[in-house]
């Protein structure tokens, strides 16, 4: 054993600039890869113009949509303004603007009613059950699912302007009513298409969206139509009500219902938490590894055997080997030679044991069993025979 | 760059002015200022890169053997060092009592905290204990310094490899003093006084009751005017060959640790044996190149030779290559001598060369088969769970046959077969090796 004078190391052999380097080279790609999200993350908040699919919305450019009608009104001067909730609509419609409500399955009573207190000229299409709360006396009627040519018939000037329109829906009309109505079913004098309400400000009704869609707009007068009823002022509300709870008043978020500390403190804990973090993840030099002796299990090869002979179904080789087992335990207990034949043997067991020789003889030469539940058996007769050997 | 628990803790401290001012703008203050305080403490903290290390190590130790692995720090920097310093032995050599546990934590491997003036030195000790024969490696010694403030500080690795040879365990020596007390009853045993083959003549002495009349010498007695008979005492300077099989059997797991093991002992303990009685002792690993060899070593010598030659041998996964192992045995021994397998008796070697190999040395020496047994078989035997449990039953019931097979046929050759659970092996090949010499079949 040769005792040599240890070695003397200093330092890992880096630089400052060596370890720089090292370091930069190292976290270049994570940083690129950061950089691109951070680069993707910028570009999809960048405001673009957003679209939409829900049907007549002025900014849904699809069959369905109403953004031709919208586009439209704005190159003619009306500043179009889409809201979905009812207070913002309600802000929005002052006096001397309209608003266009766009169906009222999403509506509650409350909202209704606001909305009919409103100052501003109401414009409603697609109604389903709050008509009457507009305009008493009028109520939605039946539709067909394709679209008719009507004719204004009446004096309305909007409508008299248009000349016919295609719309899918009727209005049902008290003959009572205080309303004006226009576009009637000429064979039914208690149906209508539009229905307006003259007073400090303009109610009209209309019995579908129809002639507002994009691809309906180029029929008959739908166009004319649209554009003079939603264009009587420079400001358009162009209110879809969104389903879904509204907001409660205000936008309260959770941390408005705590004290100022709580966000504090927990942004706080949360720094000290990466701060453990840091501390407890820097480890002093790297894990050192284990050189470990391969592992191979005993008897793999045995049990790879067994496998092989249960697969293949080997009954008659598994009772060979055990029988075999067992006629060389006995003949070496009882001394026999090993040239000793089979019925040599199966004597000496019967006398040792006392079983008639037919059935030893049966139980080690017999022919194998045929199935698990005969191999299972076999091995325990086995068993038995040679603990009564040893007894003898 | 590393921070302390010192630096979390002032960090926590944070909240007592984000309670005070709950604004998020005062956590971020805060957090600046404690990341500040951190950077400047670590470029305040002596480099660790200035640090003359040296590392002390014994050349080697037994298999569980306690030792000290000594680190020499000398500070060649500036600036007043406080630092951890690890030595990095794997963790399966670090004493467990010296281990520190820590809630919540784990367990941190033991590490050293200095505190040095500069061109002061400190030695530093690390208490390993191997759990495995072969070459214990530490690659590394791991130096962290903090700074003045004890908020951060930075680290390096100092590239300094240590290596521990680790020798076997040689548990079995523990068998070694009765097998000696029987090897010196041999000696001058009166059994042995009967003339049998490879017996030397010893001494004369007087007769006394019993002794067999064959062995009067009579020519003395003529001389003497007294009965004076011969004695014999085995034959010595006899040569004794240990192979020691590292193939692909010598890899399986026997009650936990590889069959190698359980031979590595046992050659030990043989060789022990040998070199005690006089014999000339030769080892030679082989699967299918010469992986060791010890050669020419006698007395106090052979053992050390012996240990570190075994400490370095790890199985293979490759089948053993008998012809080879026959011709290097061949090439070492010109007259009859021990050689003494250590290895599997495993049918399909057996019939892949073992059988003709071992029957050709046999014709020559006297060759002994020592084999680790493998309990789990016995289990499998018996076991009648259910059909599969059955099946393997028979699978380990045909394995015991031809196994039974492959034993006879070497027994017929006058081979000495011995077989044994790991524990046992060692102390049974040392008796078969005691029954031969006294049998005088050496």
């Amino acid at each position: 054993m040769s005792v040599s004078a240890p070695a003397v190391v200093r330092g890992d052999g880096t630089t400052t600039a060596s370890r720089v380097r090292s370091r930069w080279r190292r976290s270049r790609g994570p940083l690129l890869i950061l950089g691109l999200l951070v680069i993707g993350a910028l570009l999809a908040l960048l405001p673009t113009p957003r679209t939409s699919n829900r049907a007549l919305a002025p900014d849904n450019p699809g069959a369905t949509g109403g953004r031709a009608v919208a586009q439209i009104l704005q190159h003619q001067g009306v500043q179009v303004q889409q809201v979905t909730t009812r207070a913002a609509a309600i802000e929005a419609a002052t006096s001397g603007s309209t608003l266009l409500v766009i169906g009222d399955a999403n509506l509650t009573q409350d909202d209704v009613a606001a909305l009919a207190a409103s100052a501003a000229d109401l414009v409603l299409v697609d109604l389903d059950w709050s008509t009457d709360q507009f305009i008493p006396g009028v109520q939605p009627g039946w539709g067909t699912s394709t679209p008719s040519t009507r004719t204004a018939s009446c004096a309305e000037s909007d409508a008299s302007a248009a000349g016919t329109i295609t719309a899918r829906r009727w209005l049902w009309v008290d003959p009572a009513t205080a309303a004006r109505t226009c576009f009637p079913d000429p064979s039914d004098p208690t149906s209508a298409t539009v229905a307006v309400l003259d007073g400090t400000r303009d109610v009209t009704v209309l019995a579908d969206g129809y002639p507002l869609r994009n691809d309906a707009l180029v029929e008959a007068g739908n166009a004319a139509f649209a554009l003079r009823v939603l264009g009587h002022h420079d400001h358009l509300v162009w209110f879809v009500p969104t389903a879904g709870a509204p907001a409660p008043a205000g936008g309260l978020s959770m941390w408005d219902l705590m004290p100022p500390w709580v966000l504090a403190a927990t942004l706080q804990l949360a720094v000290v938490g990466l701060a453990a973090a840091f501390w407890r993840g820097r480890r002093l030099g790297p894990v050192v590894s284990e050189q470990l002796p391969v592992v191979v299990p005993s008897a793999e090869t045995t049990r790879g055997r067994a496998r092989l002979y249960r697969r293949s179904r080997a009954y008659g080789r598994a009772a060979a080997a055990l029988r075999a087992g067992t006629a060389l335990r006995f003949g070496a207990r009882l001394g026999l030679p090993r040239s000793a034949t089979g019925p040599d043997l199966a004597d000496a067991v019967a006398r040792a044991t006392g079983r008639p020789v037919e059935q030893v003889s049966a139980l080690l030469y017999g022919p194998p069993p045929t199935n698990d539940q005969g191999l299972v058996n076999l091995a325990h007769e086995l068993d038995r025979l040679e603990s009564e050997g040893h007894r003898s | 760059m590393a921070i302390t628990r010192r630096a979390v803790g002032l960090m926590a401290l944070g909240v007592v002015p984000a309670l005070l001012f709950p604004v998020p703008l005062t956590v971020l203050a805060w957090s600046l200022l404690v990341l500040a305080a951190c950077a400047l403490d670590a470029a305040l903290a002596a480099s660790p890169r200035q640090v003359a290390v040296q590392r002390d190590v014994p050349g080697s130790v037994r298999v569980h053997q306690p030792a000290t692995s000594v680190l020499t720090l000398t500070h060649t920097g500036p600036r007043r060092l406080r630092a951890v310093v690890r030595d990095a032995w794997p963790p399966s050599a670090l004493i467990t009592g010296e281990r520190t546990a820590v809630p919540l934590l784990g367990v941190l491997t033991p590490r050293s905290r200095v505190d040095l003036a500069p061109g002061e030195g400190v030695r530093v000790r690390t208490a390993v204990r191997a759990s495995r024969r072969g070459d214990l490696v530490a690659p590394f010694v791991a130096i962290r310094t903090v700074g003045p403030l004890g908020l951060a500080g930075r680290q390096a690795r100092v590239p300094l490899v240590g290596r521990l040879r680790v020798l076997p365990e040689f548990a079995s020596r523990r068998h070694l003093p009765s097998r000696l007390a029987r090897l010196r009853e041999l000696d001058g045993r009166a059994a042995v006084q009967v003339r049998a083959s490879g017996t030397e003549f010893d001494s004369l002495r007087e007769y006394v009751d019993g002794d067999d009349v064959r062995s009067i010498d009579w020519r003395a007695t003529a001389r003497r005017g007294d009965v004076v008979v011969r004695t014999w005492r085995p034959e010595r300077d006899r040569r004794v060959m240990v192979v020691l099989d590292t193939g692909r059997t010598s890899a399986v797991r026997v009650l936990d640790a590889p069959r190698i093991e359980a031979s590595i002992e046992a050659a030990l303990l043989l060789s022990a044996l040998a070199g005690r009685a006089g014999d000339r002792v030769e080892l030679l690993a082989y699967d299918r190149r010469v992986r060791t060899r010890v050669a020419g070593a006698s007395g106090a010598g052979l053992m050390a030779a012996m240990a570190e030659a075994l400490a370095g041998v790890e199985p293979t996964l490759v089948e053993t290559d008998w012809p080879g192992a026959a011709a290097q045995v061949r090439q070492r021994l010109s007259q009859r001598a021990l050689v003494v397998l250590l290895t599997a008796v495993d049918p399909a070697v057996a019939e892949a060369g073992l059988l003709d190999v071992v029957a050709r040395l046999s014709e020559r020496h006297q060759v002994v088969v020592a084999s680790v047994a493998d309990p789990e078989l016995a289990e499998l035997r018996v076991g009648r769970d259910d059909a599969g449990a059955v099946f393997d039953a028979a699978a380990a019931e045909r394995e015991g046959l031809e196994h039974a097979a492959v034993a006879m046929r070497l027994r017929r050759r006058g081979v000495e077969v011995v077989e044994a659970l790991p524990a046992d092996l060692a102390p049974r090949l040392a008796d078969t090796y005691l029954a031969l010499k006294a049998a005088g079949r050496l």
